[in-house]
Parts: structure tokens; sequence; C-alpha cells
């Protein structure tokens, strides 16, 4: 394929007021796809992420020798300001970045023309920040007709939780995940992570904005996209709460356990040394079916335990499960996860290593698939981005250019995309509209 | 009439658990798709919980919940005859979405290669484990080994414990909504260019973002972030910061943090119901007006200082505690958002089927079965599209239902060769 459609939304132009994670990630992936993306933000109005560890590092340069009290003998140094998060940076690489200041009239005039210019805006801030701008969708609808404006406030534009707040990690609590993840003996204290940003929301808003998008490429004609963020994970967890609905079971947290395999779970390896420090390894698997049990006993020597009857079924391996997972670990404590691993799936037992960020980085797979990609760039130096959710065969998305700097783009924006003149440019910047 | 998005395409559905909820997200914006389950049964319809408990092939909570909106054929695609009319599907088809281990359906001639053969500008979609190519594509997997070796799961819970993995098959999850997202890419570049194309999604590949920052943390600064548990980052215990026990279950809490109200409100809250103790008083109330996101951060460069902080810290934390331990979740969690305090209820199931705000925007789908003879309350839409939107048209078939409609009707197959295909055990 060659022309200017090598990538299926090289035409699309798409306005980011978004910030975080689930907004920009889905615009990212948008730019990734070829779109033309403007990420809005400005000095008042910083995306906290850039704020955010982790920072990049650079030589530390005034090391003499032993003892140096800038980089403590590591030899690096933690960069600052705000173009060094890796954080920030993740989410959007491929962008232009425009600093416009949204409190200025002028700022909102400029706001105005790139509301006209764009084919999608998108943004996950919060629908008291959505009035104060006056940015719903009767609004952009008109400066732009065709416009498809996609939000993802938390809770929705109505209803009695309109403005209730939170991130990531409240929404975790709210939607139940906390609730149900994990170990029964311990609080329900969540995923470690603010979860729900960085591909349940951000991955149903790109599906709603691609078939928002294949209606106007049919008619002619936009629309709004409402994605509120505790029913984009609601709708996810459907069995759970019909198990409430139509049975009237409360289900809690069961560890790693699944009611359909035994042994489910991870399974402690041998440790490892992380600079000077154990490192606990674990091996994660499921055991789905007899003939996968009967592999499994065989991987471990079929040994003489395996062969009682408590352990003969998946409903007599669920009712012995403490014993069973004490009896596993006992073998999976002698091998190194990766071992543990070659050697379960070489039976066809579904296996794989708890990996951390370090494995994954290093992981074979993940390589030889290309899935991250690395951009050089001015202030972090050669940094490793997270790749494209998803491979296409015949117009693979990429990533083109590495995170904006703050404003790098404001001279470009203004002048070929809001075709402002060299004197409004610079009342912009006097009126600190441009900011 | 309403518009629905994906009215003109039909997608045929060979999916496992991988891979079932990216047909339903295709279905419920009004895609046609077509269930293509095995004569001898669909796995998928043996996993528990059931309806009323029953354990039937109509009954699998998880079944009804992802095959909404969707028909069902039974066909056996390795039996030449069912094979015969699974290639009659195609030639009407635009997507078929697939979960097999790389290089079955390729095996069967019926890969992107095969498919193409018979419908050129088809666009295959195949969730797998670990992808089509590379070392491990012929690796085994559920839904546990994507989390674990994502990098997620080595991120979740205390350290002492195995890493824990996240609730509802995420894997699973986030696999079929980069499978839709990359599906709906490849229709939209269909529409450009009459181009079909293979859209191959990895389980590992589509989680590993959910890492955060763990994988960034280790390129830049060759630290590996673990799992810290319930106190997260920060190594002591404070007030206001975590999950705090309700009288009828618990709160998570992140007080201080920007763009909520400050530590005062809380205490004023407090001092109005009458529970404030000796919060508003002295040093107490010194570090009340002082306690945000910057001063925990600046709290450790003053290490002479610790000791008597900690003290004051830990008996706020023992107010704020008894304070939340006196109310119900809901009334917790309400007051304190009105206010700006940022609180979550921690949800159970039940939390989650009353809340008031989903009640208020009438989000669940009430849905006749009537092969269950009752009404039963589905999930509601992820997104609420204002042109194109999102609709719940049809509960989840019966095994084999539309066989007649569909190879009957719209394939015209005659009813000798219906009879054969039952016959050969292909339908």
């Amino acid at each position: 394929m060659t022309g200017k459609h090598n990538l299926p939304l090289t035409d699309i132009k798409v306005a980011d007021f978004s910030w975080f994670g689930a907004g920009p990630i889905c615009a990212q992936n948008l730019a990734r796809y070829g779109a033309t993306v403007v990420r809005v933000e400005s000095e008042a109005h910083v995306d906290g992420l850039r704020g955010v560890m982790p920072f990049a590092q650079q030589p530390c340069g005034d090391c003499g020798g032993s003892g140096c009290p800038k980089c403590a003998n590591t030899g690096r140094v933690t960069r600052t300001g705000y173009n060094v998060s890796g954080y920030f940076n993740n989410y959007n690489a491929g962008k232009l970045d425009v600093t416009i200041n949204l409190s200025t009239e002028m700022g909102k005039e400029m706001a105005r023309k790139l509301i006209a210019w764009c084919d999608v805006f998108i943004t996950n801030q919060t629908p008291r920040m959505i009035d104060r701008w006056g940015f719903h969708y009767e609004e952009l609808k008109k400066i732009n007709p065709e416009i498809i404006a996609a939000y993802q406030p938390m809770q929705g534009f109505d209803g009695p939780h309109r403005d209730f707040f939170g991130f990531g990690a409240v929404l975790n609590a709210i939607t139940g995940y906390n609730e149900l993840s994990g170990f029964p003996n311990r609080p329900p204290m969540g995923l470690g992570t603010n979860y729900p940003d960085y591909v349940i929301n951000p991955g149903h808003t790109l599906i709603a904005i691609l078939a928002a998008l294949r209606h106007r490429k049919k008619t002619g004609k936009g629309q709004c996209i409402e994605l509120a963020q505790l029913e984009s994970v609601i709708s996810t967890l459907g069995p759970v709460v019909m198990d409430y609905n139509e049975n009237g079971r409360v289900q809690t947290r069961k560890g790693n356990r699944l009611s359909y395999a035994a042994p489910h779970g991870a399974f402690r390896c041998q440790d490892i040394t992380w600079e000077n420090q154990p490192m606990d390894r674990w091996v994660a698997f499921g055991v789905f079916n007899d003939a996968q049990w009967r592999a499994l006993v065989e991987v471990m020597g079929s040994p003489a335990w395996a062969a009682d009857a408590k352990f003969a079924t998946l409903e007599a391996r669920r009712a012995n499960e403490d014993e069973l997972e004490a009896k596993i670990t006992e073998w999976t404590r002698e091998r190194t996860a990766e071992d543990a691993m070659a050697l379960l799936q070489s039976k066809g037992i579904p296996a794989g290593v708890v990996q951390n960020s370090k494995d994954v980085l290093e992981d074979e797979q993940m390589k030889a698939r290309g899935y991250f990609e690395y951009l050089d760039h001015p202030e972090t130096g050669r940094s490793a981005y997270d790749g494209s959710p998803f491979k296409l065969s015949k117009t693979p998305g990429s990533l083109r250019s590495p995170a904006p700097l703050l404003g790098q783009h404001n001279e470009y924006v203004c002048r070929e995309i809001l075709g402002m003149s060299d004197d409004e440019i610079a009342e912009a910047l006097v009126e600190q509209a441009l900011y | 009439m309403t518009t629905s998005a994906l009215s003109d395409i039909r997608v045929l559905d060979l999916t496992g658990e991988t891979g079932v909820y990216c047909t339903k997200l295709l279905a419920d914006l009004g895609a046609d798709v077509i269930r293509i389950e095995p004569p001898a049964g669909d796995p998928l319809r043996d996993i528990g919980p059931f309806w009323h408990d029953e354990k039937a092939a109509d009954r699998s909570l998880a079944f009804l919940h992802n095959n909404t909106n969707k028909r069902s054929i039974t066909l056996d695609i390795t039996k030449p005859e069912g094979r015969a009319v699974f290639e009659k599907l195609v030639a009407t088809a635009d997507v078929v979405a697939e979960t097999y281990k790389p290089g079955y359906l390729d095996s069967l001639g019926l890969g992107y290669e095969g498919l193409c053969k018979i419908r050129p500008e088809i666009v295959l979609t195949s969730m797998t484990g670990f992808g089509q190519t590379g070392p491990h594509a012929g690796y085994e997997w559920s839904d546990i080994e994507g989390v674990a070796m994502s990098g997620m799961m080595w991120l979740a819970g205390e350290k002492e414990d195995p890493p824990n993995r996240p609730y509802g098959n995420q894997g699973n999850i986030c696999a079929s909504i980069d499978g839709a997202a990359g599906t709906m890419m490849a229709l939209y570049h269909r529409d450009l260019t009459g181009e079909g194309q293979h859209v191959d999604v990895s389980m590992q590949e589509a989680l590993c973002i959910n890492q955060e920052t763990a994988m960034m943390t280790y390129d830049m600064t060759h630290r590996i972030a673990s799992r810290t548990g319930a106190r997260g980052l920060i190594p002591i215990d404070l007030p206001g910061i975590g999950i705090f026990d309700a009288n009828d279950g618990q709160v998570f809490c992140y007080l201080g943090t920007p763009g909520g109200a400050p530590w005062t409100t809380m205490v004023e809250w407090m001092a109005r119901e009458g529970k404030a103790e000796d919060l508003t008083q002295g040093e107490n109330y010194e570090m009340v007006q002082s306690l945000n996101l910057g001063f925990l951060t600046a709290l450790v460069r003053e290490p002479e200082k610790l000791p008597a902080r900690i003290k004051v810290l830990a008996h706020m934390r023992e107010i704020f505690a008894r304070f939340i331990a006196s109310f119900s979740k809901w009334y917790i969690y309400e007051e304190a958002q009105k206010q700006r305090l940022m609180i979550g209820i921690v949800s159970t199931p039940e939390d989650l089927a009353k809340n008031p705000q989903l009640a208020a925007r009438q989000w669940y789908q009430k849905l006749e079965h009537d092969h269950l003879g009752a009404e039963v309350t589905l999930m509601g839409p992820p997104y609420r599209l204002s042109a194109t939107p999102w609709s719940m048209r049809r509960r989840a078939p019966l095994p084999g239902e539309h066989n007649s409609e569909i190879l009957g009707g719209e394939l015209a197959l005659s009813a000798g060769e219906m009879q054969r295909l039952q016959a050969a055990g292909a339908m």
C-alpha cells in the first residue's frame, strides 16, 4: 500500500483536551494509526503526570571517585523539569503539544479555533471543568457541527453523583475491583495501580470513537460520546453482579483461585538475587481439566501424594486446595520460575512466570514481536514506550515522534493550524493565552 | 429505527474465553454476530455460576452476559460438510474473530490466507495469549498466564503473599477490548481502501501498559517496582489514606490530594457530627492544617522532627478510623464526596447492583429471557453514543437457535442438506 491512506487515520485531526491516563492513552492510539493529535496543556493547568516519577536520569558528571555527594556513587542523577517523566511521556508520544491557557479569553478563542479544526475532541476532565470551559457537546456543535466529541467523566454528566470525583485507585474501590481481588484474609487493597486508566477506559473510548468515525464517513454526521468511567468498568463485571441479582449471592475475593480450575494460582519458585537482595519468584498456572492434571502429575515426577483420591477430580482438588497448593509448592520451590514454566508448557499446561518490569522489557517473545517502541527524546534520551495494543498486518501503527515537550509545537500549531499571524502570536504570549 | 455503527457488518464468532467479550462489544454496537458453537457443546456454557444455580446450557451467567445480541448456529468446521457451510458464511462475512492456538486455522486451510481466497476483504481478528508470532506463539494460556507474563500481577498484593491476580479475567477483557478496537481500525481502513487484514492481539501485550509506571521505572532508573500492598508507597500508616472500616463494610480514602478539599474540611465535618475529639486543638490542629501530599513528601526530609510527627499522625488516624467506623459506607462515601473529600466506597456486588447513580441513569438493562420464563438484569453500556447508540436487542442465544434461520433461510440450504449436516454430526 502506498498513498495517503497508508495508515487508516491519516486524514483525522484530534483536539486532545485530556490529561492523566484515560484520555491521553486513547488519543495516543489515534496518533499511532495516523491521526494528527494536538495535545492542549498550559502551565496554568499542567498535566499532573509531568510531575510524577519516574524521571529520566543522566550521567553524574561530577564523579571524581568515591563518596560523590551528588549521585551517591551511582554515576547517575535525576533530571528535573516538565519533560522528563516517563509516566507522562508514555501516553503522549506522537502528539503535537500546545500550551493554551483556558482561563484567558484569548485562550478560549484559540481553543474554539482548534475545536473548529478538529474531527475528534476528547477530554477526561470533570463535568465541573467542562461547565467552566463551556465545552459541552451542544456548545462544541455550534462551533463545529460535524464534530465527534468524546467525554470520559467518572460518573457521567447527570445523576446524583455527577460531581463525585476521584482517580483510578478510587474507581478500583467503587467498581468492586478492591472487594473482589486479593486474598480473603487481607483488606480490599486493590490492584496496586490506577488500573482502569490504562486499557479499560481508554480502550472502550477508542472503540466508541472508531464507531463514530465510521458513522461520520457514511453520513457526514458527528455525535457525542459519553463514557462514564464507572459504567465502562462495571460493564465488564457482568457475571458477579448477575450472581447477586439472580441468585442473591454476594461474592467476595478468593485469592488467586478460580471456581472452574484447580490448582489455579501463583506458586513460589527459587528466589533470585537482585542488587544484593533476595527477590521472590513465582510461576502462575491453572489446571482446567483432567488431562492437564495428569500432565502436571507427570511433570512433577508422579509423586505418591498426587495419586490420592482427594486430588483425583476438579471437585476433589478444590475441596483440598490448601494442601494441594502446599504440595505443588514443594515442587516449584526446587526450580527457577523460568524452568517451571518451560516444563509445564512442554506438557501442554498453560503456565507463565509472574514477570516483573525488567523481565517484561527483556521478554524474548515481546522483543521478537517488537512490542516496545524506543524513541529518542531531547531531554530523556532514548526510552521505551508501550507499543500498539494490536498488530495490524497491512497498516502497522507506530509512534512517529517521542512525547512532546511542554508547548513544543506552540508556534507550529498557532501558525499552521490556528492560522494566527505573528502579531496575534505575540499578543497571545503577552496575554498569557499562549502559556 | 435507530441507526447503528455496525449494522452493515457481519462477524463470525469462533472465540473462546479470551475473545468472547470482543464479539459482544461488536454485537452491542449493531453488528450481526453469528456465534459458531461446536455441536458437542460450547465450553463457555459450562462456566458457572448459573442462573438460579441450575447447571444447564442456557444458564451460565457469563454466557448470558457475553453473548447478548448474538445469534447462534452449531457447526463443526473440521468436518467437510460443516466446513463447506462455514465457507459459504465466510463469503457473506466482514469479520472472523477467533482465539485458537496460532496455526490451528491455518492447518484447516482457514487461516488469513485461506479466508482471503473466499472473501478477499475479510478482517481476521485473532486474540491469543502471546500473539501469532515469536518464540512463545505456541504457548498455552489462560487468563492468569497473561496477567502474570504482562508484569501487572507482580504489582498487586502484600509483599509476603503470592502476587494477586486481578479479579474478573482482566486478561480476557483487555485482549477483547483491544481486539474490538483493532477490528474497528481494520474496518475503517477497509472502508477507505477495500482492503482487509489480519488483526493480531497478544494478551500479554494488551495487559502490559497496566503496569502503570513499572516499565518506565526500570527503563529509566534500573529499579524494579514491586508490590507494596495495602500501605502503598508510603511506609507508615497515615490518617485518611487507605482502606478504613465503616460499620457495614469499607471505604477507600485519599484525603489531601490536589483538587480535593483539605483536611480542615474533614475535621469540620467530624466536629459537626460531634466526633472530632481533640483534633480541633493544639498540635493536633496544627497538623490538620498542614497535612497534604506536599507535607507527606517532605515528612522524611526532617528526620529529627519525625518521631513527634508520627505520634500525632497515629493519633489522628485513630480518631479518623473511629469516625469512619461509626457510620455506614454509603453515608461516608456520599457525604464525603459532597464536600469534595476524596473517599470512595469499597463496593460489593450488592452495592454495584444498588448503586443510586447507576439507577438514576437507568444503566442496568432488564431483558426477558423466554427460555427461563424470567427477566434477567444485564449490564448496561460502556459508552453512550448519541447518534449510533449501543443497544440491547436480543438475549444470548440458545445453542443452535438460529440454525434454520441462518442456514436454511439466509444461506438457503435445502432440507436435505440440513439433514446431511446433522447426520454427519456437523450441525
